[in-house]
């Protein structure tokens, strides 16, 4: 038995619109150098699945600019490899994974596959799911879908065969369903429907408050060690960024800090992404602070979220709480007097 | 470029200065600068000056640089036409032929050149560290129309005597080689990087290989005949950090270098990068205890205790209370808790135990090997 993906980066999680003005779900930075895709494409080639369709809605140029022919992931195949299906809906699909309607209109590639078994994954969940494992789980307990399930509920991944999604594709009109999620909660007859537990990390990226309590929360080490195993890396796209430095005067205390970055102020609780620059005096506590940003001197932020190329001018005040961090959209330039 | 560049690379050296570093590697392949090797520099200079055809002469334990240079992706050389071609010495039907000298090294793979049709050819070191645009030394061959430019850097007067010193009159052209002077003439250093007239370095090399005598190097004899015939020689002046790292102070004083800004050497810089063959591994870690202090760090290292001044490869743990200062750590190494590492270079994957200590630090740089620190000579527990 054997398996195939289909990747739902169309579907539309309404709480996280600051963050998707330029871009999909599935291509939210994340833990400082990766897009939440990356989650769910490591975890599918680490279980050597190497067909995987992405289904993905408009504005996908940001997705498709990380993706590219796949080959971060091993994904640049002659046979099969990655498939980049983009779907008619526009400003994101509906907001439930495995739009059958999306699946219908990329119908060859389910029916031209060789492989027996798919996997629908959502592309805004980050956790280390074993396909393998899923997939023996499934076969053993004989039921028509397996969904992934953890100790907070849903990781909006299923397994099901592929003669049996040909069907749904086929009939999901007639039965008034919309989605594979759909589908598995309304547990629709004639079908059985069993449970995969699954007993590892796993975030799920649903709102703001979501993504920046997951983000805060890999500063744990256990979340961490759960998350990024040696024997089955996230992989992403490569850039060539040099090592971070550290320039004297600096302190850096627990934080996740990604590559290319100058680091001369006080940075704590944190997650910093890549070519960020951190001016003298800045200071930073839970922040999330994404690719290329530059926080001038003197700056004091607290529970921000600033998004990529954002310009803090120097002296800028910015103080969110936990539950409401400040978000600062792709390019926003802050200056004092914004501020006060 | 309209004219053809093809580049050869010569990354056979085996370093033995460098000691254990080098044991199964050649010196081209030593990691630096937290995340490189030294090759990425002169294979990155080659891609960010638009050359795209590159030959990379192996001969010293090549395994290791053959794996890690691959198609050549990481510098966009992995390409249809041109790209990088491994040429390491090969069987004829009369022998073997080993690459006894730079140059023999070249003439040896003269049917790898005479394919790539070149206009010009460029030689290149695969040990030094350096950024330089090869185009415009190109360029400045062209307008001088030389036979064959050789790139000099001004060395302090009092270091002149370790190079091979070029001496030139006042319009740069080339009029003496002296190796290793004890009076030099001149401070300006050969760097070892030369660009030749595609026919006249085909010329000379069939000549030289002739020459029962001649050591087949390019320093020694080749350029020198050509001088003597009168071909037109001029030195083209680079400026800019360059550092040839034959020990382990040099590799540990080019490591430094990182993290002093008036040294010259900024890797941080998007308009002219060193590209590398990069890991996955997830960023970088500070936890509470964690303290770091003019260094640099790469990815998947987590530091729970002091780093001062040093340069810090992927995937190295420094524990609770251990301190690390003016030291170089390479991939994979992990330092127990209560370590005081100082003025070292740890190899990849030690493993440095609790409480370690250099008993006596030696003058220069330790290499602080896996072996050393098993014999137990230089530890101790405090």
């Amino acid at each position: 038995m054997t398996l195939m993906a289909a990747v739902d980066a169309s579907v539309k999680v309404a709480g996280l619109q600051d963050l998707t003005i330029h871009r999909s779900v599935s291509s939210i930075p994340f833990a400082g150098r990766y897009r939440l895709i990356d989650f769910a494409l490591s975890n599918l080639v680490n279980a050597d699945i190497n067909s995987v369709g992405i289904f993905a809605s408009q504005p996908f140029g940001s997705l498709i600019d990380h993706i590219g022919v796949g080959k971060s992931w091993d994904l640049d195949r002659r046979k099969e490899g990655l498939f980049f299906l983009p779907t008619t809906h526009q400003n994101g699909g509906i907001a439930t994974v495995g739009s059958f309607r999306d699946f219908e209109e990329h119908l060859q590639f389910f029916e031209k596959s060789r492989q027996t078994h798919v996997v629908v994954t959502s592309s805004f969940v980050a956790g280390q799911l074993d396909y393998k494992e899923m997939l023996a789980h499934h076969l053993a307990s004989g039921k028509d879908i397996t969904e992934a399930v953890g100790a907070s509920g849903s990781l909006k991944s299923y397994i099901l065969s592929r003669r049996l999604m040909l069907e749904l594709i086929r009939s999901y009109r007639e039965k008034r369903i919309l989605s594979v999620e759909d589908l598995v909660n309304l547990k629709k007859a004639p079908y059985s429907y069993g449970v995969y537990e699954y007993k590892g990390y796993f975030a799920i990226i649903d709102s703001i408050q979501q993504y920046f309590k997951e983000s805060l929360g890999l500063l744990d080490e256990n979340n961490r060690r759960l998350l990024f195993l040696p024997q089955a890396p996230i992989y992403t796209k490569v850039k060539d960024e040099p090592p971070t430095r550290y320039l004297d005067g600096s302190n850096v205390s627990n934080s996740m800090m990604a590559n290319g970055s100058t680091i001369l102020g006080n940075v704590k609780n944190s997650i910093i992404s890549r070519a960020v620059t951190i001016g003298i005096n800045a200071s930073l506590d839970s922040c999330i602070i994404m690719q290329k940003c530059t926080i001038e001197e003197n700056c004091e932020l607290a529970y921000v979220i600033a998004d990529k190329d954002v310009y803090i001018e120097k002296g800028v005040k910015l103080i969110g709480t936990a539950d409401r961090p400040i978000v600062l959209r792709k390019g926003e330039r802050v200056t004092k007097e914004d501020s006060q | 470029m309209n004219e053809k560049v093809v580049a050869m690379l010569l990354a056979g050296g085996q370093g033995s200065r460098l000691k254990s570093l080098t044991y199964d590697i050649a010196k081209p392949a030593i990691p630096y600068g937290g995340k490189y090797r030294i090759i990425d520099f002169p294979l990155s200079n080659c891609t960010n000056s638009g050359i795209s055809t590159v030959g990379v002469l192996t001969q010293y334990q090549p395994h290791a640089l053959h794996r890690y240079i691959g198609l050549g992706t990481p510098w966009d050389l992995d390409r249809h036409q041109g790209g990088v071609t491994m040429l390491p010495p090969y069987a004829e039907i009369d022998g073997i032929k080993w690459y006894a000298g730079t140059a023999s090294a070249i003439y040896q793979n003269i049917n790898f050149l005479t394919s790539c049709e070149p206009d010009y050819v460029v030689i290149l070191s695969g040990d030094h560290i350096y950024k330089m645009d090869y185009e415009k030394l190109v360029e400045y061959h062209k307008e001088k129309q030389a036979d064959v430019t050789v790139s000099v850097l001004e060395v302090p007067w009092e270091e002149a005597s370790r190079f091979g010193i070029v001496n030139t009159d006042e319009d740069m052209n080339i009029v003496e080689f002296d190796e290793k002077p004890e009076k030099p003439k001149s401070n300006l250093a050969s760097m070892g990087v030369y660009v030749f007239d595609w026919e006249k370095l085909e010329r000379y090399l069939e000549e030289d290989n002739n020459i029962e005598e001649s050591t087949h190097d390019f320093g020694k004899d080749i350029l020198p005949k050509m001088l003597k015939d009168q071909q037109k020689m001029v030195a083209y002046p680079f400026k800019g950090y360059w550092k040839d790292v034959g020990t382990v102070d040099s590799l540990w004083e080019a490591n430094m270098d990182l993290l002093d800004p008036s040294a010259g050497l900024v890797l941080h810089d998007p308009a002219w990068r060193i590209y590398s063959s990069n890991p996955q591994l997830p960023p970088q870690v500070i936890t509470k205890t964690g303290r770091v202090q003019g260094s640099m760090v790469n990815e998947g290292c987590v530091i729970s205790g002091t780093v001062k001044h040093s340069v810090i490869f992927q995937n190295v743990l420094v524990e609770k209370e251990a301190v690390v200062e003016d030291s170089v750590v390479m991939s994979g190494t992990k330092i127990g808790q209560g370590a005081h590492l100082s003025r070292v270079i740890v190899p990849p994957d030690v493993t440095v135990p609790e409480n370690y200590r250099l008993l006596e630090p030696a003058a220069g740089i330790t290499l602080l090997t896996q072996d050393l620190i098993d014999s137990g000579k230089e530890s101790g527990q405090q």
